[in-house]
């Protein structure tokens, strides 16, 4: 058979194509599970980061949303995490907020996974900038490049004042969603 | 904000802020390569351009239809560089056959777009960024844009360049990239354009 | 089969500097100048890099015989992306850390010239044992640079190395060195210090 004839190229690529995708199923089998411990193990942490304390979590479906409900040890409802992500400067910034639904206000938040520039935005995973939600109470936040004034002015990361925006927004949106689906206070 | 409005907000980015080559790093080799004459680096960005919008296109179709649909997402690189590579192969033969005009300019650079990780990346980022059709081919035609605004710009100040008098050891790619990041400096002023 | 040795030295030294990928060749600078502003995200782009280009060089270096001339290309790349994915999934699962960092970049080593060039040039054209000196010396010469790079601009960056803080709290970080205008720059200066050493030497 001539070496370059129609068929002997169709067949060439035709098995290079199946021996390939068969190793790669094979590849993804393998691996798959490990990836989907990494993710649920990254986002327990998240969770136990922002309700410290917490003892059991619950996940709760509530219109058509995912809420994580940390428990005491006594069975007291400590408080609710929820993840929220949205655009930030280079992609999605993801988040882990806990709330404290008694008292209406943030615990504290953590960063799933961002894409900001190194340096710059993805500062916002650091403890200078996440200190600024920690025990927030909800309302309208207000992004300050000087230090905060009032309590719910939030201080921007200099050089970096997209990713603060982007981020202090997600977590607006994720305040608006928790009091719709656990209205206000008890 | 209405539909219209956030698709040409998506469209300005791409080309200005997110710029694929000056910010992403995306398609650095035909930018160093083919950035010595403004006319060949305008029909680069062209057939670019063309390529980009199709390639959006065809893998977010084969994306959502095939690989999401039957769960198979361990096959997405390897199904969308038979895609672009046989989108550049059929673009070709189509030019070739139609206009042997156009093909004469843009011929020689198809072969070298198969290679070009801004194709494959834009591909790459549509399913990352959760792209609807509509919003994948203005992603797509904005990269475009994007690449040969910068690709353009490069040319006109390597052509100037030439008469310059540049040390020995800078001359050629050295130089380029120096300018390169004098240019996505000026880029980073576009940055606080829209907050989408 | 005679093996060669100093022919096999000589196929690993090339990749080192005479035919180094980044300052020599030019070819690969999307992740070079994407994934550098660390020097750990250089080290893991430049290893990873390496064995996508060692494994394709082995496999096409054993099957060179049997693909026909005109199907070259596309059964290559097919091998490639084969192996890329691999790569992705494997840090995916047991990295996590570093392919969070490097996102994109994995999957786009599939279309990085520097492995289908080799392919192209040198492994579609030479016994395995040749092509594997080979892959090992291009796949170290392209970490090696990535790392260095990484390192300059992260040591201006952010006065670190290796996410060590070197320089106290008195350096006020260059952060234009981590931004994309900072790559640019770096490695323009490098290659042309490059140029000068070799010139010189």
């Amino acid at each position: 058979m001539e070496k370059n004839s129609t068929k002997n190229l169709i067949l060439t690529l035709s098995i290079i194509g199946i021996i390939s995708a068969l190793l790669l199923t094979f590849v993804y089998q393998w691996t798959s599970p490990y990836i989907q411990a990494n993710q649920a193990e990254n986002q327990r942490k998240a969770i136990n980061e922002v309700l410290s304390g917490a003892e059991t979590i619950k996940q709760v479906e509530k219109d058509g949303e995912t809420f994580y409900e940390g428990y005491s040890a006594d069975g007291q409802r400590i408080g609710v995490a929820y993840k929220n992500s949205g655009g930030g400067y280079n992609g999605i910034i993801e988040l882990m907020i806990g709330f404290d639904i008694e008292n209406q206000k943030i615990f504290r938040i953590s960063v799933l996974s961002h894409e900001e520039t190194p340096g710059l935005g993805a500062r916002i995973t650091e403890q200078e900038f996440k200190s600024n939600f920690v025990n927030k109470p909800f309302g309208q936040y207000q992004v300050v490049k000087t230090p905060a004034q009032s309590e719910l002015d939030v201080e921007a990361i200099s050089g970096a004042t997209i990713s603060s925006v982007r981020t202090t927004r997600i977590i607006q949106d994720a305040v608006t969603k928790i009091t719709k689906a656990y209205g206000g206070g008890k | 904000m209405d539909q219209f409005t956030q698709i040409l907000l998506l469209f300005i980015s791409n080309v200005l802020i997110n710029n694929f080559i000056l910010v992403r790093f995306l398609g650095i080799c035909p930018f160093l390569g083919v950035s010595k004459q403004v006319e060949t680096a305008f029909s680069m960005g062209l057939a670019t351009t063309f390529v980009m919008t199709l390639t959006a296109a065809a893998t977010w179709m084969i994306n959502t239809f095939i690989l999401e649909a039957l769960n198979l997402p361990f096959l997405q690189y390897v199904s969308f560089i038979i895609v672009i590579a046989s989108l550049v192969q059929f673009v070709e033969m189509f030019i070739k056959k139609t206009s042997p005009v156009l093909y004469k300019a843009l011929g020689i650079f198809l072969p070298l777009i198969t290679t070009n990780c801004a194709i494959m990346g834009l591909a790459l980022l549509i399913p990352l960024n959760g792209y609807s059709f509509i919003a994948s081919v203005v992603f797509g035609f904005g990269a475009g844009v994007g690449f040969t605004l910068a690709i353009v710009l490069m040319a006109g100040l390597r052509e100037g360049l030439s008469f310059g008098d540049v040390p020995g050891v800078l001359r050629g790619v050295p130089v380029t990239l120096i300018i390169a990041g004098i240019m996505a400096m000026a880029f980073m002023g576009f940055s606080g354009l829209i907050s989408m | 089969m005679a093996v060669d040795f100093k022919e096999l030295f000589g196929d690993f030294k090339n990749g080192l500097w005479n035919e180094n990928p980044i300052i020599r060749l030019v070819i690969g600078m999307c992740p070079t100048l994407a994934v550098t502003n660390s020097t750990e995200n250089g080290l893991a782009m430049g290893l990873a890099t390496a064995f996508v280009l060692i494994m394709s060089e082995i496999v096409i270096s054993l099957i060179k015989n049997l693909i026909p001339a005109n199907v070259r290309i596309p059964s290559f790349i097919l091998i490639i992306a084969s192996f890329v994915t691999f790569t992705d999934y494997f840090l995916k699962a047991f990295f996590p850390a570093i392919a969070a960092s490097l996102s994109i970049f994995i999957p786009l080593i599939v279309v990085n010239c520097l492995i289908l060039g080799r392919q192209e040039a040198f492994a579609s054209k030479n016994p395995v044992h040749r092509a594997i000196a080979d892959g090992i010396g291009m796949g170290l010469g392209f970490t090696w640079v990535l790392t260095l790079l990484g390192a300059i601009r992260e040591f201006f960056g952010m006065g670190s190395i290796m996410g060590i803080q070197l320089l106290g709290a008195w350096y006020r970080p260059m952060v234009i060195m981590v931004l994309p205008a900072g790559a640019f720059l770096t490695l323009g200066i490098l290659v042309g210090i490059m140029n000068l050493i070799s010139r010189e030497g």
